[in-house]
């Protein structure tokens, strides 16, 4: 096996089509922010203001990558628990090259609350979730 | 283990000598959850849609208003005909009568500056857009704006006040629905302000917070033992969040909604679209909010299917002056609600909607606890009468 896999890097084919994460680095400005990814996508992202409270309304600011060719992104959130999400519908606006803010977040209840950005790219749909649990 | 996980905890809170006599073991989790729940009281604030938040003209016209039987069509009706202050602002009624019987509980105005929407409902943004609509309900004060800028325009006193507000005689407005606006920013300026004070409950609070312990043994016993199981394993604090006992959302806690044979109250759905229609909703031309910021919630609150049936959730403080109690005033002690979520029907839960509740199943003594407990959330100043308006320079 490993005799294999010497013969196929030599020869310049990949040998385990596991992808690399896109390179997605911060722009300058954007500190405090968290990575989200998977094969395909990367996600940073950072919400506005930087804690959550219950009852109060944030932001969320979002650069996927790769951003070119992002199709468009939607976010929202869950409480999977209690199965329901948010009260609120953010809106989502395109800033250009992969950048986006999402607006009119509010986490109405304390509890286990999961973010979820849904990225369209090349026809489909792909989503990455982080979990907020709020006290 | 988990005793001296218990014991750990209530010492973090209130000092190694702790003893369970005095005050009864709460978890880390507990403590946090009853310290969420203040500090009381909370800051003034004014409100960015009304510009005559704060202002001490419109808070002296508006206390004026609110006690004025002729904003109404033929002067049968006062806002402080149903929101009677004796009766912590409410009128003891199951459902409201105005000119006409209403569906609906009358909900008490202190502390509403605490609140994100108004009505049962939600169908208003603003407390002065909530203003409006009683003054114009044909089944509560059936007046008109027509009506409404009359009365501000003849009486020598409003008008004055109107003009030392507004900088501007409420003759001079041409446009009726102008002083109409004009009129409710004015009621919500001085609705605004009626906050309540300190609680018992405030006080076991603050000690927890700070670690005193012979003041947080000063809270009864059987209130300690409610207000465990209110942030225990009651979730009553999932909704009653924060220093005003409310998340300011809706939810559907198995209420019927039949309001009479062939007729529904459909609550926070109606309520939605019934706000997107207001054209005086923060969206509209009458806000002064030119940031737009407080607008945000009406522009993104989604209409789910899972709104039908959904109602407010109140806050708690002085409720035990504030019977009877739902949205449709179907309680009328405090022992019968915490009964309802003891014994919670859930084939009346909306089969759409959220995972929220289970039957408590109270043993009595519980039961006890938990009404203990929210009988120490009422303030003495809850059913006090307000002091006379302010005197505004240059006018009667």
């Amino acid at each position: 096996m490993r005799g294999w896999l010497a013969a196929l890097l030599i020869a310049g084919i990949p040998a385990i089509a596991v992808a690399a994460p896109p390179v997605c680095e911060p722009p300058r400005g954007f500190e405090g922010q968290k990575r989200l990814e998977s094969a395909e996508v990367v996600v940073l992202y950072r919400t506005l203001p930087p804690a959550i409270k219950v009852g109060q309304h944030f932001a969320v600011e979002a650069i996927v990558c790769p951003g070119r060719t992002a199709g468009g992104l939607v976010v929202d959130a869950y409480m999977p628990e209690h199965r329901h999400g948010m009260n609120y519908r953010p809106r989502v606006t395109g800033k250009g090259d992969g950048r986006y803010l999402a607006d009119g977040f509010l986490f109405h209840m304390p509890g286990h609350w999961q973010l979820r950005f849904d990225v369209e790219r090349d026809g489909k749909t792909e989503r990455l979730v982080t979990d907020i649990d709020l006290e | 283990m988990r005793r001296y996980a218990i014991g750990m905890a209530v010492a973090l809170a209130l000092g190694p000598e702790v003893a369970a006599a005095e005050v009864i073991p709460f978890e880390a989790g507990e403590v946090r959850r009853v310290l969420q729940h203040g500090p009381w009281p909370p800051p003034v604030t004014s409100d960015p849609s009304n510009r005559m938040s704060g202002d001490p003209a419109a808070i002296a016209l508006g206390q004026l208003l609110f006690f004025d039987s002729r904003l109404s069509d033929r002067g049968a009706i006062a806002c402080a005909s149903c929101h009677v202050p004796a009766r912590a602002w409410t009128d003891g009624r199951p459902r409201a009568v105005g000119l006409a019987a209403l569906d609906r509980n009358t909900p008490t105005v202190l502390n509403v500056s605490q609140h994100r929407w108004f009505f049962w409902d939600g169908r208003a943004d603003s407390l002065w857009a909530q203003s409006i609509q009683p003054m114009l309900d044909p089944r509560e004060m059936g007046g008109s704006a027509r009506h409404v800028a009359t009365v501000i325009r003849a009486d020598p006193r409003l008008s004055c006040l109107y003009a030392a507000a507004y900088r501007q005689p409420a003759a001079a407005e041409v446009d009726d629905e102008r002083v109409l606006v004009n009129t409710a920013k004015a009621l919500a300026a001085f609705v605004e302000r009626l906050g309540t004070g300190r609680t018992l409950f405030d006080d076991f609070r603050d000690a927890l917070a700070r670690g005193d312990r012979a003041g947080a043994a000063r809270y009864p016993a059987s209130a300690q033992r409610g207000l465990k199981i209110f942030v225990g394993k009651g979730n009553c604090s999932l909704c009653h969040f924060g220093p005003a006992f409310t998340n300011g959302e809706f939810h559907d806690v198995g209420v019927p909604f039949l309001v009479a044979p062939g007729r529904v109250d459909s609550g926070r759905y109606e309520g939605i679209r019934q706000l997107r229609g207001d054209r005086f909703n923060l969206l509209g031309p009458y806000s002064d909010d030119t940031s737009g910021a407080s607008a945000i919630k009406t522009k993104t609150v989604e209409l789910q299917h899972a709104n039908w049936g959904q109602f407010k959730t109140p806050g708690l403080r002085n409720v035990a002056f504030t019977a009877p109690y739902m949205h449709d005033g179907r309680y009328a002690t405090l022992r019968e609600v915490v009964r309802h979520y003891s014994d919670l029907d859930m084939e009346r839960i909306h089969a759409h909607g959220e995972q929220l509740l289970r039957p408590l199943k109270l043993t009595e003594g519980e039961i006890d606890d938990l009404v203990a407990f929210l009988e120490t959330l009422s303030a003495p100043d809850a059913t006090a009468a307000p002091g006379a308006p302010a005197s505004v320079a240059g006018c009667p």
